[in-house]
């Protein structure tokens, strides 16, 4: 009962970090139509800039600054990059944000160099809030909850009370209305991907010193915030909370599970094959969870593109 | 006879939202049918239901005699209707030729091969040099068709159109956006590329209506308030009190 | 029959009826005499690698180019003909059957094909974001089942082989790389003079209007959705195709040559080389076959380098290389080429001057960040100095000022010039 209790805020953190991506993502995807493959590498440069400030100023600082950083490089990407590309008209929006994604791994590598940093978990947060069943949960798992949380309701509130967040929701639909309407919509549009990339640093500062702070990290979180959003719905806000909350408690209980497929499949009446090192599917029998777990979101997001081609949530202009 | 093209009490709702309320319309063989009403009458979507690209909410289509419930708009093509499109929908990549002889692929059996050249056959040669010439863009056939003039434009859609040999021929507001003289001149494309076919035609310009049409059909609001021969409905009083009114003072 | 006199496309564009001989017999020819001309070992083995290249991005420009469609996981298709041929390898080897190695690359045509039906089978429905993403997952899927299913693709280690395990094939044992090269460029010939010849048949043209209009391409009696499918079961064939000779070549295939990095790559490529000419393709992968061969051993950067170019391809230049080159045609046409010369030698020269003064600093700033402490010597353009003093950045920063202002001065002459020589003259129509 208790691991269910572990397991169910390892995945919650994963979860929420999933989303503050995803939903940075699905916002520029409802915005201006461009998945924007790069977007996983404003993360990284979020956990890379607060590093950077760390050694300096501290983390706390680090945490503050580098997300605005990271907003400002993304919307100048949009003002001096993306929207040259946008004339081209979509693949070749989609390409130049993959592009970008392989020059900022570069980048990246050139400056900081390959290995990982040093960009650790602050002081004052180093400790073990409390322990379930012998499992001992970090104050810094906590914080992180926490701050995805604020964020969240932060991103709610701006949206649906304020007026900024009513432009941008009709924006969001028919940009060239409100742009009749007097409003801005260019500067709409840079704010928003400066936002969307805002949020991806964030979940660089905070997730920088648990999962690593290496030139990989875009790439290994890139692919798993393009399948959530496929997931949950491609421009749906919730869609993207539903599925990264889900991804993010799937992969965790396989893994802490170790379910094995031979027990499935036994389970379901197929008998285990003698000689199991000759048989041409010994692998599939020795398939276990924790193995699985990764490639997990994938089979999903398949699935759902064959059944449910919307999403979980999404609506018909996908 | 069977009916050309047989509507008979076709309804379509997008939600809550009817467009289509009950339209039941018998349009025979080679008759020159066109279509008239105020905007948001319905008329693309009446198109639209009867090519296939909307699913019906009740009521059936009858192409020949055969149902067209859940067909694809390929299969209903593949039965012998075509349509052109309100805003010019054609291949901008492509010279005019390549645009003319694609339409003629399918009609000529070629199917989804890969063992023949296009460039090989006589065949798709000719019959595409035959329907550049009735459209009159021999002289343009090199082009991209994306740099040719809004009515040269027009004119390739038709020849799209009617290319595939399909008997009945449904066209989109023809000659929208077109000053007189390209008028006339479609006008007459029209008439002589539909020759022993059967048309179907959403039309705004009443000149071009009462000109070509053998019957009219009045859409308002989703239903048929009036069909039969041009002179009957312009002097029918619900047409003109519900759209034709000043128009028709205004037209002559 | 055919009037040239108002074609603005050349030849070499879908769409025009002739079938010019003239550039596949210099190709052939090219093929067989290079060899002679670059006949180390190394030399040979860069050939092999740009020639299985090429086949695979011509093969994924049927999809991109020619059908419009996007896909990020198309590794897989040439990663499983290849897995596929390496264990009929092995298994020839072990059970003696009778089968060429010249044969090979058909079998890996099919199996890619297979594949192809099955993924295309639910991916081909759509065409923009969902077949793009369809192809992302597929694709990350079967790289990361790679490892999982050991008995199929090896695990960490992959499959490896013997090329010249079988009968020789009139005498010639696929010993040496000469011979596998020979072979490869069998296959590359056919492989892409079929691609060619699919473009011009019903299904080819079709894939062309699908992509420019799948709406309309319904219209025409065409159901978008199986032009797109057959496209795709033709790309995974050649696809195939170039992974059995990759097998044939290298003798290992490993998870590197299914999962994205690859895909990504190939994109890179196609796009780099232009992906509305047939021949861009062919351009991409020998630009950056020898980019990253030649490039690598320069300089640890490379890849940031590829990276740029890829990204100044997207932003100003989409057409690609081929589409610079074909940019130039209507100007031979006019023959006012001449009108360019000097135009050129005062933007380009400059320009790329300017170019490689900032790769120097580029370089500079990388050795003074990451070089070992004391290693203070670098070396570029063949000449020794030391990063940390101040001589050497001052006067590759002055250089490289002074070419990319003399650039920005002449750029305006260039714009000119070139409107001007795309001017008939005499008057225009």
């Amino acid at each position: 009962m208790e691991l269910i209790l572990v397991n169910l805020i390892d995945g919650l953190v994963t979860g929420l970090l999933l989303f503050m991506l995803s939903a940075g993502l699905t916002l520029i995807f409802s915005m201006m139509g461009v998945l924007n493959f790069a977007h996983a590498s404003f993360y990284m440069l979020g956990a890379y800039f607060a590093f950077q400030i760390s050694l300096a100023l501290g983390f706390w600082m680090g945490l503050l600054i580098a997300p605005i950083v990271v907003g400002v490089l993304g919307a100048g990407v949009e003002r001096y990059g993306l929207r040259r590309v946008h004339q081209y008209g979509h693949v070749p929006e989609l390409i130049f944000t993959f592009g970008l994604a392989l020059l900022i791994e570069e980048v990246v590598q050139f400056l900081w160099g390959k290995n990982q940093m040093a960009y650790n978990v602050p002081e004052v947060l180093n400790f073990t809030a409390f322990a379930i069943a012998g499992n001992s949960i970090p104050a810094y798992k906590i914080f992180m909850i926490f701050i995805s949380i604020a964020i969240f309701i932060g991103l709610l509130y701006i949206l649906t009370k304020t007026r900024v967040g009513m432009i941008i929701q009709a924006a969001l639909s028919y940009p060239k209305t409100v742009e009749a309407l007097g409003h801005n919509v260019p500067l709409v549009f840079m704010g928003v991907f400066g936002v969307g990339t805002a949020l991806a640093g964030v979940a660089g500062v905070i997730a920088g010193p648990v999962l690593g702070t290496f030139p990989g990290m875009a790439f290994v979180l890139g692919s798993i915030v393009f399948v959530t959003i496929v997931i949950g719905g491609l421009g749906s806000l919730w869609g993207a909370l539903v599925a990264s909350l889900l991804i993010g408690w799937i992969t965790t209980f396989a893994k802490s599970y170790n379910i094995l497929m031979s027990d499935i499949l036994n389970a379901v009446g197929i008998a285990t094959p003698e000689n199991l090192d000759d048989n041409i599917f010994r692998d599939l029998w020795t398939i276990t969870s924790p193995q699985i777990a990764d490639i997990l979101p994938y089979i999903l997001m398949v699935l759902i593109l064959i059944f449910r081609p919307y999403g979980l949530l999404g609506n018909r202009d996908a | 006879m069977t009916a050309a093209l047989e509507l008979s009490g076709l309804t379509k709702s997008f939600g809550k939202t009817e467009i289509i309320r009950g339209v039941d319309l018998s349009i025979g063989k080679n008759e020159r049918h066109a279509i008239i009403g105020p905007n948001g009458a319905g008329k693309s979507t009446l198109f639209n239901l009867i090519t296939g690209r909307f699913a019906q909410t009740g009521g059936t289509v009858s192409l020949h005699g055969a149902n067209l419930a859940g067909k694809q708009p390929y299969e209903i093509n593949r039965m012998g209707l075509s349509r052109s499109f309100q805003i010019t929908n054609i291949f901008p990549a492509m010279t005019v030729f390549e645009n003319v002889r694609c339409s003629l692929l399918w009609s000529m059996g070629y199917k989804y091969s890969f063992w023949n050249l296009v460039a090989r056959s006589k065949a798709l040669t000719e019959g595409a040099e035959a329907i550049l010439e009735q459209i009159n863009l021999s002289e343009r056939r090199n082009l991209p068709a994306g740099v040719l003039s809004y009515a040269e434009q027009r004119a390739l859609e038709i020849g799209i159109t009617i290319a595939g040999g399909a008997d009945v021929i449904m066209l989109d507001e023809p000659t929208a956006g077109m000053s007189h003289s390209e008028t006339d001149y479609i006008v007459e494309l029209i008439r002589k590329v539909t020759e022993g076919k059967t048309l179907i035609m959403v039309e705004h310009d009443m000149g071009v209506v009462f000109g070509l049409a053998d019957y009219i059909s009045v859409l308002v609001y989703g239903e048929i308030i009036a069909t039969g021969r041009p002179e009957e409905v312009r002097s029918n009083p619900k047409v003109q009190e519900a759209y034709l009114g000043e128009v028709l003072e205004a037209e002559h | 029959m055919s009037t040239l006199s108002n074609t603005t496309a050349s030849p070499l564009r879908a769409g025009s009826m002739i079938l010019p001989a003239a550039p596949w017999i210099i190709g052939a020819l090219l093929l067989c005499v290079l060899p002679w001309i670059f006949n180390n070992n190394s030399s040979i083995t860069i050939m092999n690698q740009m020639w299985i290249t090429v086949i695979f991005a011509l093969a994924y420009n049927m999809l991109l180019g020619q059908g419009g469609m996007l896909s990020f996981g198309h590794a897989v298709y040439m990663g499983m003909g290849g897995f596929f041929c390496m264990h009929i390898m092995n298994y020839v080897e072990d059970f003696g059957v009778a089968l060429p190695l010249p044969l090979l690359p058909l079998f890996g045509g099919l199996f890619g094909m297979g594949f192809a039906m099955i993924i295309g089978a639910f991916s081909t429905s759509g065409s923009g974001v969902r077949f793009a993403m369809i192809s992302l997952g597929v694709g990350e899927l079967i790289a990361a089942c790679s490892i999982i299913i050991v008995a199929f693709f090896g695990g960490e280690e992959g499959i490896s082989g013997d090329r010249t395990y079988g009968l020789p094939f009139f005498g010639v044992e696929f010993l040496k790389q000469i011979e596998v090269y020979y072979l490869i460029s069998f296959w590359l010939l056919l492989s892409a003079f079929l691609m060619y010849l699919f473009s011009r048949t019903p299904v080819g043209r079709m894939a062309n209007a699908v992509r420019d209009n799948p709406e309309r391409a319904q219209f025409l009696g065409y159901s978008s959705r199986w032009v797109r499918f057959y496209s795709f079961m033709a790309s995974g064939f050649f696809c195939g195709i170039a992974g059995a000779l990759f097998a044939i070549n290298y003798e290992i295939l490993t998870e590197e040559n299914l999962n994205a990095s690859s895909s990504g790559v190939i994109l890179l490529i196609t796009f780099l080389g232009g992906v509305g000419f047939f021949f861009g393709p062919i351009i991409g992968a020998i630009a950056f076959t020898l980019l990253q061969t030649v490039l690598s051993l320069e300089t640890e950067l490379w890849a940031f380098y590829a990276g740029t170019l890829f990204l100044a391809t997207v932003m100003y230049f989409p057409g690609g290389l081929a589409g610079l080159l074909m940019m130039h045609v209507p100007i031979f046409r006019l023959g006012n080429q001449k009108k360019l010369i000097m135009p050129y030698l005062k933007t380009l020269l400059p320009g790329a001057i300017g170019v490689l003064g900032v790769a120097a600093l580029v370089e500079m700033i990388f050795h003074y960040r990451h070089a070992a402490l004391g290693d203070n010597e670098m070396t570029i353009f063949w000449t020794t100095f030391d990063s940390h003093a101040i001589l050497p950045w001052v006067v590759v920063g002055v250089v490289t000022a002074l070419a990319l202002y003399i650039t920005k001065t002449n750029a305006p002459d260039l714009y000119e010039t070139w409107g001007e020589a795309n001017t008939p003259s005499g008057g225009g129509k």
